[in-house]
């Protein structure tokens, strides 16, 4: 048996995943990615590796993806995050036809062919970077773990509006809002719902048609879930494996290349 | 606008990468393609190395009056339809504060001088040009190719851009420098021609800035001179709307966009001169030669595409080889335009040169059309010279350029489906320019184009 | 918060929520009144005169201060377009330009101009008319020129309203408006000279209310604010007194300016809504109504942002206001992303160093709603003003 193998390689954390010839995943692992990024993709295939039991000889083909995608050295090509997750969102949902994904940097809407296949895709402009930072920023200021800003803001009952999206004053806003007594889960609602209408603007210039796939870490927050689907008017797909989707998408374009070239050899 | 050699490019970390390949499984099957090998490709050319010869020329010469070694007087004046035929007519000579620069940009030295204007009180969102030319001037006009002279007259042509007037402005203040604006209507008709009041206008205005070179350089207006300049001007144009339509051939010769640049230095800063018409001379014999040959800028040319809006100076050949990778050549580009609009057929006419400089100045240059007429003027580009796809380079300084450019893209993706790109940087200040985020976007966009060819060959029932 | 002493202003408790109101409430009414046209002019200076002599209702847009939250205008323009351009697409994207039949924009930046050619686009229905203002005011050619580019206007307008304006239209309305800037700059003028009889966020509401109200109908209700503010009993606060400059196209909210107020400053001048009070004084209303209004603009205005005058500095205006108004301080309120703004500021800061008059400089955005970063700045520069 030979496989095929995807790495993310992303600002915090690094994925790895291994799909066989039936294209059925048998290993994922997830690392923190660190300062070393040839490192990071290295341990992130090994533990995908232990994982499955496999041995490094039976990778058939292996791609990079993600900021990183030129750091993963034994990999035999590189494809953009843009293309995998489109990519990795249709293979989990294949009716895909747009993909939002939410990351740490970049926040992007792509629109999917029934194939997969990118047809257009927006990414939000240099001055509104950071939405992962913007949740996780907001998370510090009031004290929570970033995993649990979410599920709190569903409890909201009058969500306040942000004065900005900027990465750097939304502690400011946080710490008034607290100072004149509003309450956390209102406050939540709040950073949730700014960073969902900033995400429906993308999407808008994609052209929203339905099934839309969330994927990335940050479709993984049920508050920001919800804030998507409010804006859109429209119910998304949801994988578990949302935060592997990269890896998935690099994963299927290896096997494809892997069982392209095994076809030329027979 | 000459090219920087600059650091070779390096992903985040300093890696070099593989290639980029077709997606499968054509991938698999096909010939490795022959793009972006190991060693970086050259492109320069005969056409550069003379360009460089006149630009140091022309930078010598104002070094020259900075110095006080040259008696000429000189005009500051702004690229967009200028009337700096005028300006040569009186033996003057023209300095364009967006070369000087934007050469600095080039150059990697903008940094200091935008900081030494932010210093002042300018903001980090007040454009870049207007902000290293202040620290241009704060430096004593001391650039590495030269040194710029103070100007004898601030001649403001108020073109489109509404910066243009804050410039001057802010130079008369700081310079004491005397100071005009040549108010150029914007064009407000559907067809994109101005109105003969329009014309009225701006010729009498002209006719105001005869009299003000007049008592600037102490000399009387050479009507002959005038109409010779003017001559030159035409021809020139007429060389350049050729070199133009070359970009229509395939492979198309030279890159519409990068190339360009190296020639619009001169069509801008020699314009009216008889070195401006050998030098196009020049260009039109040695591109046709290499289109003749089928030879283009890279060793295979796999899309064609439309740029629109000012390079990334300080990283233009890093940016650019971000095309190459992909076999990506701009076969038309509006930058190439703020200057002038020449390929559609506008000549200067020397029987009339002040209502053919009013007609440049008001409706044959890209920055005084609307935003829509430039919609067309990309369409055509797309229709004409056969593009596959569309780049917008969103520059944050330039708002004239940039401000509503998500608008331009929903229009060429949704309405004419052109598969079109918006990334953004800037054409001067090297804080917006994030390499890893324009690599990745450039990339994704490729890949697409990439795999919609494949899918697109296999419907039509080819075996790739 | 503040203690009032003397009876509010019926005009100002009227119009307060209005003001914000981007159901445009009282425009509709006047439509249904009158049966006819309303047409939006985009900031700065908009020649309503017109407007209203083809029997249309003039009114200012100004965005949609903090009142929508942005869907599809983000997608059209970038960050760091300033707020104003974004929400004013914003709004036709939502429908809430529906009251207005035309629109007018004009050449005051670039943001502005492609707003124009946008706006045009998406919304086919509604004609976006596009005003040249000259700026070489020393051409001998730029009234005559700027006369003919009214007269343009005037026929783009008759099309909407199916009445191109006689001369004489074009006249009676200069008288209308003459009478209501000149109450405008009586109200001015009573602020300058005992700020503690009329607030700058009363004096701000009711100069809003002028920019969405017939000039016949809003001149009497400024008289009589201007009657009952005269008459107060006021006492004078221990504040500063300062010069705001900077918000002439985005306006800050509402409450912002009253903030600044509350933080301890007298203000004496400003350029809020400048466009609509830009002549100093009566337009001539004899001889050819369109060039009076052509020489009122370029030699009988005020300092602009986007009006490059090479002939006096604007920050030469700037300080003889300051001077004028014996102002302790100036601040700067400029909105974010406004390069007219942010250029001037420039040019500004050096001149007041020149001349030292404190400064203060602020950035706001039409859309913010919470105003504590602001008013703490204002605080901690007044305390610097008093105590030393």
């Amino acid at each position: 048996m030979r496989y095929a193998v995807g790495v993310d390689v992303g600002s915090t954390q690094t994925k790895a995943l291994l799909l066989d010839e039936s294209g059925t995943i048998v290993a994922r692992s997830l690392i923190d990615t660190g300062a070393y990024l040839v490192r990071a993709a290295e341990r992130s295939l090994e533990a995908a590796l232990a994982e499955a039991g496999v041995s490094r000889n039976d990778v058939g083909y292996a791609i990079g993806t993600g900021y990183g995608r030129f750091k993963v050295a034994f990999g035999d090509d590189q494809v953009t995050e843009i293309s995998c997750h489109a990519k990795g969102a249709w293979s989990l949902f294949p009716k895909t036809r747009t993909v939002i994904d939410i990351g740490g940097q970049d926040t992007k809407a792509i629109k999917v062919s029934d194939r997969g296949e990118v047809l257009d895709f927006a990414m939000n402009d240099k001055c509104a970077a950071g939405s992962g930072r913007f949740l996780s920023n907001s998370a510090e200021a009031l004290g929570l773990d970033v995993s649990e800003i979410g599920a709190r803001s569903l409890d909201a009952k009058t969500p306040v509006r942000l004065s900005t999206v900027c990465t750097i004053f939304v502690e400011t806003d946080i710490l008034s809002y607290l100072a004149s007594g509003k309450k956390t889960e209102d406050i939540l609602a709040g950073v949730h719902g700014a960073i969902g209408a900033r995400t429906i603007a993308l999407v808008r210039r994609v052209g929203a048609e339905p099934e839309i796939t969330f994927t990335g870490g940050v479709a993984r927050n049920v508050g920001m879930v919800r804030a998507v689907q409010e804006k859109l008017g429209l119910e998304v797909n949801v994988s578990p494996d949302s935060h592997y989707t990269g890896a998935l998408g690099a994963a299927v374009f290896a096997l494809e290349r892997m069982t392209a070239a095994a076809q030329v050899l027979a | 606008m000459t090219e920087h050699h600059g650091a070779p490019d390096h992903d985040m970390t300093g890696h070099h990468e593989a290639p980029p390949r077709e997606s499968p499984p054509a991938a698999a099957r096909r010939a490795p393609v022959e793009t972006a090998k190991a060693e970086p490709v050259h492109y320069q050319g005969r056409v550069h190395e003379l360009q460089k010869e006149l630009m140091n020329a022309y930078y010598a010469e104002l070094t020259d009056i900075a110095k006080g070694r040259s008696p000429k007087k000189n005009a500051h004046l702004l690229i967009a339809g200028n009337p700096v035929e005028l300006v040569r007519a009186f033996d003057m000579v023209p300095v364009f504060p967006e070369v000087n620069v934007l050469q600095i940009a080039a150059r990697k030295a903008s940094l200091p001088l935008i900081q030494k204007a932010e210093e002042l009180g300018y903001a980090v969102d007040n454009c870049a040009y207007v902000k290293a030319d202040v620290g241009l001037y704060l430096s004593g006009y001391e650039a590495p190719y030269g040194t710029v002279p103070k100007a004898d007259l601030l001649l403001c042509n108020y073109v489109g851009c509404n910066v243009y007037l804050n410039w001057f402005e802010h130079l008369a203040e700081l310079t004491g420098a005397p100071a005009v604006n040549i108010d150029i209507p914007f064009i407000r008709s559907a067809d994109g021609e101005p109105s003969p009041q329009d014309i009225a206008y701006v010729v009498k205005q002209l006719e105001e800035l005869i009299g003000l070179l007049e008592r600037t350089t102490g000399t009387t207006l050479d009507w002959k001179k005038l109409q010779r300049t003017v001559e030159l001007s035409a021809y020139v144009g007429e060389m350049w709307a050729e070199i133009k339509a070359l970009t229509q051939l395939r492979p198309a010769p030279y890159d519409a966009y990068f190339d360009s640049v190296t020639m619009m230095a001169v069509l801008y800063c020699l314009r009216g001169t008889e070195e401006a018409a050998r030098f196009f001379e020049t260009a039109v014999a040695d591109l046709k030669e290499r289109a003749a040959l089928g030879k283009g800028p890279l060793p295979e040319e796999r899309f064609r595409v439309v740029i629109e809006g000012p390079p990334p100076w300080p990283f233009l050949r890093v940016f650019r080889d971000m095309f190459t990778r992909w076999g990506a050549v701009a076969v038309a580009s509006t930058y190439s335009t703020v200057g002038g609009i020449w390929e559609f057929g506008f000549r200067h006419d020397p029987q009339r040169p002040l209502e053919s400089i009013a007609r440049h100045m008001l409706a044959q240059n890209l920055c005084n059309r609307t935003f829509l007429q430039r919609y067309d003027q990309m369409a055509r580009y797309v229709d004409e010279w056969k593009a596959d796809a569309i780049v917008i380079h969103s520059v944050k300084s330039c708002r004239l350029f940039s401000a509503g450019q998500g608008d331009m893209r929903e229009y060429f993706a949704r309405e004419r489906e052109v598969p079109t790109l918006l990334i953004e940087s800037d054409l001067e200040d090297p804080r917006y320019f994030s390499q890893a985020q324009l690599r990745n976007r450039i990339d994704a966009f490729f890949e697409a184009l990439t795999q919609r060819r494949i899918t697109a060959a296999a419907a039509a029932g080819g075996v790739a | 918060m503040t203690l009032t002493t003397f009876a509010p202003l019926p005009v100002v408790e009227e119009y307060r929520e209005i003001v914000e109101d981007r159901g445009y409430p009282t425009v509709r009414e006047w439509k249904r009144r009158t049966g006819r046209a309303a047409v939006g002019s985009f900031p700065v200076y908009s020649p309503v005169e017109i407007t209203h002599a083809a029997g249309m209702l003039p009114v200012g847009l100004f965005g949609a201060g903090n009142q929508i939250e942005m869907a599809h205008a983000d997608s059209r323009f970038q960050s760091f377009i300033c707020s104003i351009v974004k929400s004013t697409l914003e709004l036709a994207f939502v429908d809430k330009l529906a009251p207005f039949d035309a629109l007018l924009f004009h050449s005051i930046c670039d943001p502005a101009r492609n707003l124009a050619s946008v706006m045009a686009r998406n919304f086919p229905e509604r004609r976006a008319i596009y005003v040249h203002l000259p700026q070489n005011m020393a051409s001998s050619g730029a009234a005559e020129y700027y006369a003919y580019e009214l007269r343009r206007v005037a026929a783009e307008l008759g099309a909407v309203s199916g009445r191109v304006p006689s001369d004489e239209d074009v006249l009676e309305s200069i008288v209308a408006f003459n009478a209501m800037r000149s109450r405008l700059r009586d109200l001015y003028a009573l602020r300058a000279e005992r700020p503690a009889n009329l607030s700058t966020a009363e004096l701000y509401t009711l100069a809003r209310m002028a920019t969405f109200t017939d000039p016949l109908e809003s001149e009497p209700l400024l008289a009589d604010s201007l009657r009952s503010a005269t008459t107060r009993d006021a006492r004078p606060k221990d504040r500063i007194r300062v010069v705001v400059v900077g918000s002439f196209c985005e306006q800050p909210p509402l409450e912002l300016i009253a903030g600044i107020e509350e933080s301890g400053c007298y203000i004496l001048d400003d350029d809020f809504l400048l466009g609509w009070r830009l002549f100093r004084t009566d337009v001539p209303v004899d001889g050819d109504p369109y060039l009076a209004l052509a020489r009122a603009y370029l030699d009988g205005s005020l300092h602009a942002s986007t009006k490059h005058d090479l002939r006096v500095p604007r920050a030469a205006g700037l300080v003889a206001s300051a001077r004028a108004n014996r102002a302790d301080a100036v601040i700067f309120l400029g909105a974010k992303f406004c390069e007219p703004g942010l250029f001037d500021y420039a040019l500004y800061r050096r001149a007041l160093e020149q001349e030292g008059i404190p400064h203060l400089f602020l950035e706001f955005e039409e859309k913010m709603w919470m105003y504590d970063r602001i008013r703490t700045e204002v605080e901690t520069f007044v305390e610097s003003m008093l105590f030393v």
